[in-house]
């Protein structure tokens, strides 16, 4: 696969996730729901950050660095759910 | 910089270059496991961070405003979830997603336009970045458009904490987004007068870098401010 099809893959994926985003935040406001939602939001940002932004042949630390920003929003927002 | 922190960006090369050179390069080792550890330490060697060093501190340090003010918009909507509820009925969803697609439209057409740079045909590249900037305007004219209308409903800065959060958050990405555009036509112009190549396009990558990462933060800042009740 040639890295320009592999960005439109990306790009296909994150539009058939954002679509999925919307009709999840419609069926309910359950907590499964709310993390279905989250986990929808960190497979966007894992084809953002490894494929738009390359960091899947990047150094460990950094695609580490940037793959931990959304799992800690998304912890932070599910823990808050729980206060 | 790419050079002197070499250490924590790894070696100059692109990510479209192979690797088997440096692998036929290898001098022959006994034993499996010597092969082994000399392969695990050339994929090592090989990890690249696209782009210049600096912007990916630069990335870092905006993920981490923007996560504060992510985390402070959680929390004061689990304090507050009846408000947070009612005020979001004043957002369409729909528009949300639109905003979604027209950000990510233009980020595949920003990644394509470096590809094609790579591949020497700098003209296409120049077109890819236009029509990234035209569809980023569509998020521009949506946005805008949404703010007028909230504004004229008398949802202002000062109507509640929700509203207070919306405007901050979406107001301070929607800043990034405009100095994103302007990176990127910026960039069109530079690869319309052939500015970048193949072997010299960090800054291009940078600037296209630049505009993921606002990408990257609203993927998170939709569901939140749009979606979840």
């Amino acid at each position: 696969m040639t890295h320009s099809k592999m960005l439109i893959g990306c790009w296909l994926g994150l539009a058939a996730l954002s679509v999925s985003t919307v009709l999840l935040g419609a069926a309910g406001t359950s907590l499964l729901l709310v993390a279905g939602v989250l986990l929808v939001a960190l497979a966007k940002a894992w084809l953002i950050i490894d494929g738009f932004m390359e960091l899947r042949h990047a150094p460990r630390m950094w695609r580490g660095l940037l793959l931990g920003w959304p799992i800690a929003m998304a912890t932070g927002v599910l823990l808050s759910r729980l206060i | 910089m790419s050079t002197s922190l070499e250490h924590l960006s790894g070696p100059a090369r692109r990510p479209d270059q192979t690797r088997s050179g440096q692998d036929r390069s290898e001098p022959a080792r006994p034993g499996p496991v010597n092969a082994n550890s000399s392969e695990k330490q050339n994929q090592s060697q090989n990890r690249r961070l696209t782009g210049d060093l600096a912007m990916w501190f630069l990335i870092l340090a905006e993920l981490s405003a923007f996560g504060i003010l992510i985390l402070v918009f959680a929390v004061m909507q689990a304090l507050n979830s009846e408000l947070f509820h009612a005020s979001r009925l004043a957002l369409d969803s729909s528009i949300g997603l639109a905003l979604t697609l027209a950000l990510l439209s233009s980020g595949l057409l920003a990644a394509l336009a470096v590809a094609q740079v790579r591949q020497a045909r700098t003209g296409r590249a120049a077109l890819l970045l236009l029509v990234a900037v035209l569809s980023a305007g569509v998020y521009v004219v949506l946005k805008l458009g949404e703010f007028s209308h909230l504004a004229g409903l008398g949802f202002g800065l000062e109507y509640n904490t929700f509203f207070t959060l919306y405007w901050l958050l979406t107001g301070f990405h929607f800043l990034h987004v405009l100095l994103g555009i302007f990176i990127l036509g910026w960039m069109a112009e530079r690869c319309r007068r052939r500015a970048y190549s193949a072997t010299n396009c960090s800054a291009l990558e940078s600037g296209v870098l630049y505009w993921h990462m606002v990408d990257l933060v609203w993927v998170l800042l939709f569901p939140l401010v749009y979606v979840l009740n």
